[in-house]
């Protein structure tokens, strides 16, 4: 065993790039480190990595303070991927506020002039006619108009402030705004997500849960159970990012019925939940012009908690779609 | 020690290998006090990827630290000597349920709830319960014989291990164990894994004993006035002869950090007692409810709210569940630490335990919480103090000291469900020195290059606050 300092002795945190983050500091010494905030993180189940866990990066925040850790964009990088749906602070009985500290990382990371994306979207300048429609969709006011040096109108992202929810991506009619893969959330990465499940399973139903609402009530309720069910759950950021393209995807692929579950009325933090619904609305009507029944669409919206209600709409709705059976005319849909 | 990165790299993929400044500082604690970095982080998926890996650590004579969750609370996940960590959670496939065979074939890294809620809809449940089952892995419930609040009608993991295969230090597999209920043959060496720890192989594929869930299951909350009163209930709840399936203690220090934490609005007495009994017949479930009921009422437990409600069970359960992580919340500016944390003492000197506890406390000006699986005789109890304070660190240590020695001097054990990992392995080796040489034999025969695990349990250092780093920040 090699020789081992006593104590870790520090008087003062010495990495002074990082004021905002030593405000933190009782904070930091009050978790515990169960692990309970990594439960539900959506990016610990990309990744699967220790340093993605919440309880991963307060350690690493922790260690800059104490300058045992030296400030890299490979820990940038960790600290801007966050979706902010908040699991793991209301999960944390110690009361860390997860979410704040990690917002004033990305702050104090930008001041030490840190460049990263994490979840954070981009804006594609050569594509982008700076139209603003973007910037009117996000509600964490993260998107803004700025000139650049020749006085022309750009798209600006501020990183300390975007969420990562997306709703900019599925407004853009040009596709602009992108966010980096690796955590699922991409129409890529859905569409292979759907194309997986169904080429691996004889049950043919997609139901796209919002993580932010019911997704982590119905992982941690008592009675429902997310395995051996007849259908493949997949887990979307925000209902918004289900595009009419995605649900078209489904059909194509031979799901007999896909079902889009996401907050009620009022509580969706980003407004997804209006935009989804008048979305899959009109893409109901474009359903029955294409000989496909539009019960095949289904909407449902649930609070956080309302897991039974919610696994009671599945099952309701796997029964009313095995009655109508596959679909008869796919062909229409092939030329989408 | 000649680890060469680029080696594990070829075995394991780019991926799943890091020994970036990063990963190395985030793998480098667990939910314990301690923290050291290892050199590099690895994640296989599968068997082969583990034998290829402990082959090659143990030609080269590198130690292999294997972690599940990384919330053991005793630093058995810390790599005290470096080397490389394996994190087994990618293994994490559940490969057979078998209910005519009443078992489960499992790999290590599967989530203890995970596994409950597979189970669920063939009307099954893995019993142990572990306060983090929502994150425990099986591989660290065998590594610590973790159990919990079932534990006094179901047993620890040790009463659920059927089989198991293990990967040896020198990259061997064997098969541990059987299929069967009971076996004889030969030594139950499936036994000797469970809670060893990390220190003898790495478990690689579990077969674990299933049960059928209860019809009915009844869980009652009781306040009481005194701390003693409460323990006392308990000592008379198991020894008449009920067979609640939860009989668990929460002081009243305990009640105020869930209150502040949940803010669920208990009422903030001495102590609570919940209790539960499950079965199939509801008539026997009252008869165990009403007796257990009686108990409580005879040293003076009042308010009893019963239930049989799955939600409402689940609201009297909160706070309960979330207590370890609620104590830092008990005071501004003292922290929840782990240390002496889960001693277990025969069930008539609960109250007594609970007693001292306080008084130690009090003696050296720490505030220490007393709560636990009391119906199985396990007390936890967390430290709770100023951590940035030197001279708080040494109280801490007195406190552990004398309180190891009144739990062993009433027959008690040093750890009953954690493990003795490096936190608790000064008290444990001076009240074992017996079988120690037995175990230093084990690990010996098992393990001749000391690379698995090293430095944890017979082998770790005397005095852990000095000769390990902590991970908080300590002024002078």
């Amino acid at each position: 065993m090699s020789a081992k300092s006593p104590v870790k002795k520090t008087t003062s945190a010495k990495n002074e790039s990082f004021k905002r983050l030593q405000k933190w500091e009782g904070e930091f010494n009050k978790c515990i480190r169960c692990g309970y905030c990594y439960e539900l993180c959506p990016i610990f189940k990309s990744f699967n990595w220790e340093s993605s866990t919440p309880r991963g990066k307060l350690l690493l925040l922790y260690g800059l303070l104490s300058d045992e850790v030296k400030p890299s964009a490979d820990i940038a990088e960790k600290i801007f991927e966050c979706f902010y749906c908040e699991n793991c602070t209301s999960n944390c009985s110690a009361g860390v506020p997860i979410t704040d500290i990690l917002t004033d990382a990305r702050k104090d990371f930008i001041d030490a002039s840190f460049d990263v994306d994490g979840t954070t979207v981009t804006i594609d300048e050569d594509r982008c006619s700076a139209c603003g429609m973007c910037i009117s969709v996000c509600k964490s006011e993260a998107l803004s108009f700025v000139e650049n040096e020749l006085g022309e109108r750009k798209v600006d992202v501020n990183k300390a402030d975007c969420k990562g929810c997306g709703l900019c991506i599925s407004t853009c009619p040009s596709g602009v705004p992108y966010q980096k893969e690796g955590f699922g959330v991409t129409t890529d990465e859905l569409e292979t997500q759907i194309t997986n499940f169904l080429n691996t399973n004889d049950k043919k139903i997609i139901v796209f849960c919002c993580n932010w609402s019911i997704f982590p009530g119905l992982q941690m309720s008592e009675s429902p159970t997310l395995i051996n069910t007849s259908y493949g759950v997949i887990v979307t950021m925000c209902v918004s990012r289900v595009t009419p393209e995605l649900v078209l995807h489904a059909f194509k692929e031979g799901a007999w019925g896909v079902m889009v579950a996401g907050c009620p009325a009022g509580e969706c933090e980003h407004d997804g939940n209006y935009k989804a619904r008048r979305r899959l609305l009109l893409l109901k009507n474009l359903l029955t012009q294409l000989n496909i029944e539009s019960e095949r669409l289904r909407m449902g919206w649930f609070s956080r908690g309302e897991s039974v209600k919610l696994k009671q709409a599945m099952d309701d709705f796997v029964d009313d779609i095995e009655k109508l059976g596959p679909i008869k005319y796919l062909s229409m849909i092939s030329y989408w | 020690m000649k680890l060469d990165v680029e080696k594990l790299k070829g075995i394991l993929g780019e991926k799943n290998v890091s020994d970036s400044p990063a990963d190395l500082y985030v793998y480098s604690s667990d939910a314990s006090v301690h923290q050291a970095k290892p050199s590099v982080v690895i994640r296989p998926k599968t068997i082969d990827d583990v034998q290829q890996v402990m082959r090659y650590a143990n030609k080269n004579k590198i130690p292999v630290v294997p972690r599940g969750a990384g919330s053991g609370t005793s630093g058995h996940a810390v790599p005290i000597d470096g080397g490389i960590v394996m994190d087994l959670k990618r293994m994490n496939q559940i490969l057979e349920i078998r209910p005519e065979d009443m078992l489960v074939k499992v790999e290590p890294g599967v989530v203890d709830d995970d596994l409950n809620r597979a189970l669920q809809p063939y009307g099954l449940f893995y019993p142990p319960a572990p306060a983090s089952s929502r994150i425990a892995t099986i591989g660290g419930e065998i590594a610590t014989n973790a159990s919990g609040v079932r534990s006094v009608k179901y047993g620890a993991t040790r009463d659920c291990v059927m089989g198991m295969k293990v990967v040896l230090a020198n990259g061997d597999l064997v098969n541990l164990g059987s299929n069967t209920r009971v076996h004889s043959s030969g030594y139950q060496l499936e036994r000797l894994i469970v809670g060893s720890e990390g220190t003898l192989g790495v478990v690689v594929e579990a077969t674990m004993k299933i049960i059928p869930l209860p019809k009915y299951r009844c869980l009652a909350v009781a306040d009481f006035k005194k701390l003693e009163d409460a323990g006392a209930a308990i000592t008379d709840i198991i020894s008449s002869g009920s067979q609640p399936s939860l009989l668990e203690l929460m002081d009243g220090i305990g009640i105020v950090a869930v209150n502040k934490a949940l803010d669920l609005g208990l009422p903030e007495v001495g102590a609570i007692i919940l209790f539960e009994a499950d079965g199939n017949v509801k008539e026997a479930v009252d008869y165990e409810m009403q007796k257990m009921k009686n108990i409580c009422e005879k040293h003076h437990g009042y308010g009893i709210e019963m239930s049989y409600d799955a939600k409402e069970r689940q609201r009297l359960f909160g706070g309960r569940k979330k207590l370890f992580a609620s104590l830092s919340m008990y005071k501004e500016g003292i922290v929840c630490t782990d240390l002496a944390d889960d001693m277990g003492v025969p069930t008539s000197k609960i109250a007594e335990t609970a007693k001292k506890i306080h008084e130690i406390a009090k003696k050296h000006n720490v505030i220490m919480a007393v709560y636990g699986h009391c119906g199985s005789g396990v007390i936890h109890t967390k430290i709770m103090f100023d951590v940035k304070k030197h001279s708080q660190w040494d109280e801490a240590e007195d406190v552990v000291n004398e309180l190891y020695d009144y739990v062993h001097s009433v027959g008690g054990v040093t750890s009953a469900e954690h493990g003795i990992g490096l936190s608790k392995a000064p008290a444990w080796k001076k009240a074992r020195k017996d079988i120690l040489p037995m175990m230093k034999a084990i690990k010996m025969a098992l393990d001749p290059n000391n690379i698995l695990n090293p430095h944890k349990l017979m082998d770790a250092p005397d005095n852990w606050v000095k000769s390990t780093n902590l991970r908080y920040r300590v002024m002078s």
